[in-house]
């Protein structure tokens, strides 16, 4: 059977101090006006309070921006590979982002596997964090089903009032628990609570996007030829944020660079995305996606369609980190809104026969 | 293996970027390891002589310079334009605005006509240019970067993708966040995104990437109820003396 601790509130400071005194700690906390950030803390004031979906997700301490590959010698022709990582707890992750990070999880496990990748994960201690509203008028979790928690944490919290519920995932989580000896085993009471909670949780994230998840996939099988693409592509200016701040993006760029020695160097990957100039340019100077609709249309195909073919899930976790960090007003909701209304949801799309 | 002989030359600028240098840190001495400095008009007084490598700092304005520029092109095997006034005419740039008639009349009162000015120029608006390494100042990792690029033959990309990339690295508040405006959407990265990082906008000081969206920036900008004269201000800050990129 599952298992459950709860923590009383009062205790959770200690648990935190606790934790932070053994393990590095990483949880969100505050940046200027509106923005948070993953960033170590020391105690637990530092964690900031409803928090919304960080600047950039937890995906860095996967995959760091920028992460040395290897390191070389000329001279004598020799190369050695780097792997940099650290046993990490990252505290507070929400369960959009813990669908990111499965959603990475998969494609890094893929042959060749990512090595530098799945070393470092398996060094990553996650506790999930419940939502139990949508934390802004940009959030879709809800209809990407990425609202509720389905695994990929070590410890999930859920806040009952005034106390924590804590569902025990892994062994690692377990030991985290035996460790900080603050935790008493929860009893039925407190889980016929969260079902309640849970129950009223399903009632506000019920979406008003006119579409279900199911019918998502759908409406953009065939949305390639959406004039919804020629309006973004004049208003997008290609400033690169709504794919880096992605926590499903992966692509990076690999490059060399020597040391003033002019022997000794290193080769190392960097974060890079497809609305960038660069990004689908090939030797000569040609590139496969010359123009703004043509990035933004891939963009979004490559979470609504084509990760479907081969991983059979979306790869939206619907955070709407992207509608957040856009100048130019692109917003995901409304993309939607108007591939649904091109493509509109026939019979057979709304399932009815 | 020999040293290589370097000089560095100023026109039109405040030779900030010349004092960057000095904020390169512990690399100098590496880089003083493989350079031999021939001419520096900030640090020594010495001139003359030969060199293979000529770091130009500044922008084209006068006849002199025109034929100044022409003959250190002529001496030099590599020509490395160094900060905005040399890469892209720099805030200069912004007399191309003016009648020129005007413009000496106002810098020179009655002396005007002892002075002769043609519209502000980037160094490869007249001679051609090697290497570029746009900033003002210019980012002093980026122009050991491309020191290294240069000694070695090798070419060196500056990107072409957005300040905000590399903001967004950092993790900055957005300044769109702040309801602030700011030009990282169009200008080219390179610089780490230093102004942000530091709280302040990015001015575009790097010149704009290679295919700005320049009609939806003026949309963004219009939300915030900026004037289009001031709009047009801010792009031509430090583009306006690339022809080719005006708006
Ligand atoms: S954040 Fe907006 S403007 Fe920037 S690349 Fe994405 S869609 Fe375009
Ligand atoms: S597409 Fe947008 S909403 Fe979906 S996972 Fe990426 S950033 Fe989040
Ligand atoms: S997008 Fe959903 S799961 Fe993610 S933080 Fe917002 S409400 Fe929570
Ligand atoms: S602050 Fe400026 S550079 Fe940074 S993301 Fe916002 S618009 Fe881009
Ligand atoms: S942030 Fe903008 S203004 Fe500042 S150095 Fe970079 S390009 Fe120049």
């Amino acid at each position: 059977m599952d298992k459950y601790y709860r923590l009383n509130k009062p205790e959770c400071r200690e648990f935190i101090a606790g934790l932070a005194s053994k393990y590095k700690v990483v949880a969100p906390v505050k940046k200027g006006e509106k923005n948070y950030v993953f960033s170590e803390i020391s105690s637990p004031d530092e964690i900031a309070s409803g928090y919304i979906p960080t600047i950039i997700p937890p995906k860095k301490y996967f995959f760091p921006k920028r992460e040395t590959l290897i390191e070389y010698d000329i001279r004598a022709q020799r190369q050695k590979a780097v792997m940099e990582y650290e046993k990490l707890i990252i505290f507070g992750v929400r369960t959009c982002d813990l669908a990111g990070i499965q959603c990475l999880n998969m494609v890094f496990s893929e042959r060749p596997r990512d090595v530098n990748y799945l070393i470092r994960k398996n060094k990553l201690i996650i506790i999930g964090m419940e939502c139990w509203d949508y934390c802004d008028e940009h959030a879709i979790c809800g209809l990407m089903d990425n609202h509720q928690p389905k695994g990929g944490y070590d410890l999930f919290f859920s806040d009952m009032g005034d106390f924590h519920l804590i569902h025990v995932n892994t062994l690692v989580g377990e030991e985290i628990i035996n460790s900080v000896g603050v935790f008493s085993p929860a009893d039925e009471k407190d889980l016929e609570k969260l079902e309640k909670f849970r129950e009223r949780k399903r009632k506000a994230f019920k979406t008003s996007m006119g579409v279900s998840h199911q019918q998502l996939k759908d409406i953009f099988a065939d949305a390639e030829d959406a004039k919804v693409w020629e309006d973004l592509g004049e208003r997008c200016l290609s400033c690169g944020n709504c794919t880096t701040v992605c926590p499903t993006c992966y692509c990076f760029d690999v490059i060399d660079e020597i040391n003033l020695d002019f022997k000794t160097g290193e080769r190392f990957r960097i974060w890079d995305s497809c609305q960038n100039e660069d990004f689908a340019k090939v030797a000569g100077g040609e590139s496969f996606r010359e123009e703004r609709k043509g990035r933004q249309m891939h963009r979004y195909m490559r979470k609504f369609k084509y990760p479907l073919k081969k991983y059979s899930r979306y790869f939206c976790t619907g955070c709407g980190r992207c509608s957040r960090a856009c100048m130019a007003d692109i917003r995901i909701k409304e993309t939607i809104q108007e591939v649904i209304k091109e493509k509109g949801l026939s019979n057979e799309k709304a399932g009815i026969s | 293996m020999k040293k290589v002989k370097v000089a560095f030359f100023d026109f039109s600028c405040c030779e900030g970027c010349q004092l960057q240098v000095a904020n390169i840190g512990d690399l100098l001495l590496d880089i003083l390891e493989k350079i031999e400095l021939v001419e520096f008009r900030e640090v020594m007084s010495e001139r003359g002589g030969d060199y293979d490598v000529a770091v130009v700092e500044g922008s084209i304005t006068t006849e002199h310079d025109v034929k100044r520029i022409k003959g250190i092109r002529e001496k030099a095997k590599v020509l490395i334009a160094y900060g905005s006034c040399a890469c892209t005419g720099g805030v200069n740039g912004m007399k191309n605005n003016f009648d020129l008639e005007d413009v000496k009349k106002y810098v020179y009162r009655d002396k005007s006509d002892w002075f002769n000015t043609v519209p502000t120029m980037a160094v490869d608006q007249v001679v051609k240019v090697d290497y570029y390494v746009n900033g003002c100042p210019v980012y002093p990792p980026e122009f050991v970067r491309v020191l290294k690029c240069a000694l070695r033959g090798m070419p060196y990309k500056v990107p072409d993708y957005a300040v905000c990339v590399e903001c967004k690295f950092n993790e900055n508040e957005c300044m769109y966040d702040k309801g602030v405006t700011c030009l990282g959407p169009i200008t080219r990265a390179g610089c780490n995104s230093w102004c942000t990082n530091n709280g302040n906008i990015c001015y575009g000081c790097r010149g704009m990437v290679s295919n700005p969206n320049k009609n939806g920036q003026k949309e963004v900008l219009k939300k915030y109820n900026i004037p289009l004269d001031w709009i047009v201000n801010k792009f031509n800050m430090y583009n306006k003396a690339k022809e080719s990129q005006q708006v």
